[in-house]
């Protein structure tokens, strides 16, 4: 078993104390060194051969130090702590070399995180892909999407996968992974100001090895507790967790759906064909609004479910009623969608050779290798 | 001045659950109405994407964008010239369209749209509403100046059920009398392993009226751009449609003969 041989480096006195007592009460960690002055961490500390390194990022020096840090420990993990998380400067700092941040003072399961479970292979200090999954109107089938889409990613690659269910006033992501979830999107986001990735960690459910879920409001009236704000921060914050993030979001234009889409590299427009004829022209409003971003053939892309037959020729007569490209089409699979979500299990693991699993898993093969969108396979 | 005014009733269409059929069974509820003779009209407050003017092929003038600024520019204006009329066979009734750009919708505020509501409600016998699946500003509004809320649901899986029944916990908790609120049950049998009797045990409460499944009646309908209520055929559809309208009106419904005589276009040239 490898030794998670700590050495502490904090220019506040009072800090210093406190997060030692920490560290010397939680279990599998030993706090072998402890400094005040980087200059004699660097200078003093490989004589205790610490294999993590706690350093203080309120130090103005902190990117030359972290240089410094990861010259003279080449093989010890650097987490970042300081009084407050930010994106810019986390991202900075990791780009530096450290492996993750924690806001201080941390609690021992905050520090367990980040030495342990935080290691996945998501802070590797690129950061994730995130998408939107928007709909104009309601019962366009994306939780099922997302749910489904999400498992078939970590599946294909490995890769960890957070949603985030901010659908907020009937978010279903909890039903369909049959999750009862003590804290959803809304303590995360009372908490935001305190939170640090590594702490927001604890507020995912994990599903699966590599998905978990922020789960969504439990009822209505808890929309307004999750500020725009804070819902920036938690994506923020969530691209540095994973590889891949994946948001639900109220049907229509409103404040969450335009900041979540805003935020994302890539939003789906999801559209369910339920046969009367004018969901093409919701598309249509829909990417007026999205095309007034210069960006927008890289950032908007459409996904129609329930397509019947779900043949390339439909894709293509989709196409052209609408006037830009489909990227991906799902079969009508009410029966077994419905049955799954029942259960609180996913279509994609209850028939996984069927035309539904076949589809999504193409997707997400797509969305993982990042292929051309022009590309003539459906 | 002096004349008392009268306030039509104005009942809502609303759910929580998305595509219960609140558009369609509005449509056929404001055609219904305007068949017996009633002043009747129909708002589409699903502001970014209604679909009233898609499923009844109208070409609006004006939209509710227009009648906001009319109404912002003199609440005492009349605003009826300004609404799209739809007629099928000497049967009439008028409606306030949603917005043609999305950027209207989203920038419409629910106090004037409110305030529309109140010029309109005295020159009608009916507005029927036609709304979204969430509890936004604008349909706590709705809700609260409504006559009567038809909260719109369907048996169809767990998720949506579970939606029907925070959303229905959460208009009680708006402490509306409890006949102001009318649970009604759409396509009662369609493809589903979900008993009734289960979603009325979830519920805790009885559907108030119950619509039964006819998709094809229902396509036809929308295909066609003509209500169910007036295309001529009786379907079983159609009679529970009726049959609703009746228990709202609180009467039994009315047969073609006697509609003609006291239509809505013959009371305004009497």
């Amino acid at each position: 078993m490898i030794n998670n041989n700590v050495m502490l480096v904090e220019g506040n006195r009072l800090y210093l104390e406190q997060l030692s007592n920490i560290i010397r009460e939680t279990e599998t960690v030993t706090l072998v060194a402890r400094f005040r002055d980087a200059k004699d961490a660097l200078g003093q500390g490989m004589v205790f051969t610490p294999n993590i390194i706690l350093l203080d990022a309120d130090n103005p020096n902190i990117m030359s130090l972290l240089e410094e840090f990861h010259r003279v420990y080449p093989h010890a993990d650097i987490i970042c702590t300081g009084e407050k998380w930010s994106a810019e400067s986390s991202s900075l700092y990791v780009n530096a070399g450290a492996k993750c941040f924690l806001v201080k003072p941390f609690s021992s399961e905050e520090l367990l995180d980040a030495i342990f479970a935080f290691s996945k292979p998501a802070a590797g200090g690129k950061e994730a892909k995130v998408m939107t999954f928007f709909s104009p109107k309601g019962k366009s089938g994306k939780t099922t999407l997302i749910a489904n889409l999400a498992m078939a990613i970590s599946r294909k690659t490995n890769a960890s996968v957070g949603i985030i269910d901010a659908d907020l006033q009937f978010g279903d992501m909890a039903f369909f992974f049959n999750l009862k979830p003590q804290s959803t999107i809304v303590e995360a986001a009372r908490d935001t100001d305190f939170l640090s990735p590594v702490s927001l960690n604890s507020y995912f459910v994990p599903v699966d090895k590599n998905v978990s879920i922020l789960c969504g409001t439990k009822e209505p009236s808890l929309i307004d507790k999750v500020s725009i704000h804070s819902l920036e921060t938690i994506i923020n914050m969530a691209r540095t967790m994973f590889q891949y993030v994946l948001i639900d979001v109220p049907a229509g234009f409103n404040p969450t759906s335009i900041a979540a889409a805003e935020m994302s590299d890539t939003t789906y427009i999801v559209t369910m064909l339920n046969g009367s004829g004018f969901e093409v022209q919701h598309i249509q409003r829909s990417l007026d609004i999205f095309t007034t971003w210069p960006d927008y053939k890289e950032r908007v892309k459409i996904i129609l479910t329930r397509v019947e037959p779900c043949t390339i020729t439909s894709k293509q007569q989709m196409e052209e009623l609408i006037g830009y490209p489909v990227v991906g089409i799902i079969p009508n699979a009410y029966l077994d969608v419905a049955t799954a979500a029942d259960d609180g299990r996913m279509a994609l693991d209850l028939k996984p050779n069927s035309p539904l699993s076949q589809r999504i898993n193409y997707l997400a093969g797509r969305i993982t290798k990042e292929k051309q969108d022009n590309d003539d396979d459906f | 001045m002096a004349e008392e005014q009268i306030n039509g009733v104005i009942i809502t269409f609303f759910s929580t659950a998305s595509a219960v059929g609140k558009t369609l069974i509005s449509i056929n509820m404001a055609s219904e109405l305007a068949r017996e003779g009633y002043s009747v009209c129909l708002a589409d407050f699903d502001l970014q994407f209604g679909d009233i003017r898609n499923y009844l092929r109208l070409n609006p003038e004006y939209t509710i964008t227009d009648l906001c600024d009319r109404i912002k520019a003199d609440s005492g204006s009349s605003l009826m010239p300004m609404l799209t009329t739809y007629a099928y066979e000497g049967v009439a009734f008028q409606v306030i369209p949603n917005p043609n750009k999305l950027e209207e919708a989203y920038n419409l505020s629910p106090e004037t749209i409110i305030d529309v509501l109140k010029n309109l409600r005295m020159q009608y016998d009916y507005i029927i509403v036609d709304t979204t699946s969430m509890f936004s500003v604008l349909n706590l509004a709705l809700l609260d100046i409504s006559t009567i809320v038809t909260f719109l649901g369907i048996v169809d899986f767990i998720p949506t059920i579970k939606n029907m029944k925070i959303g229905n916990e959460t208009l009680r908790t708006l402490n509306y009398d409890s006949n102001k609120i009318r649970l009604v049950l759409n396509r009662s049998d369609s493809k589903t392993h979900i008993q009734l009797k289960d979603v009325v045990s979830i519920l805790g409460e009885d559907f108030y009226h119950i619509l039964h499944n006819d998709f094809i009646s229902a396509s036809e309908s929308i295909a066609s751009g003509i209500p169910l209520v007036l295309n001529g055929q009786d379907s079983e559809l159609t009679q529970e449609l009726r049959a609703l309208v009746a228990r709202y009106t609180n009467k039994g419904y009315q047969t073609t003969e006697t509609q003609k005589k006291n239509s809505w276009l013959s009371k305004i040239f009497r």
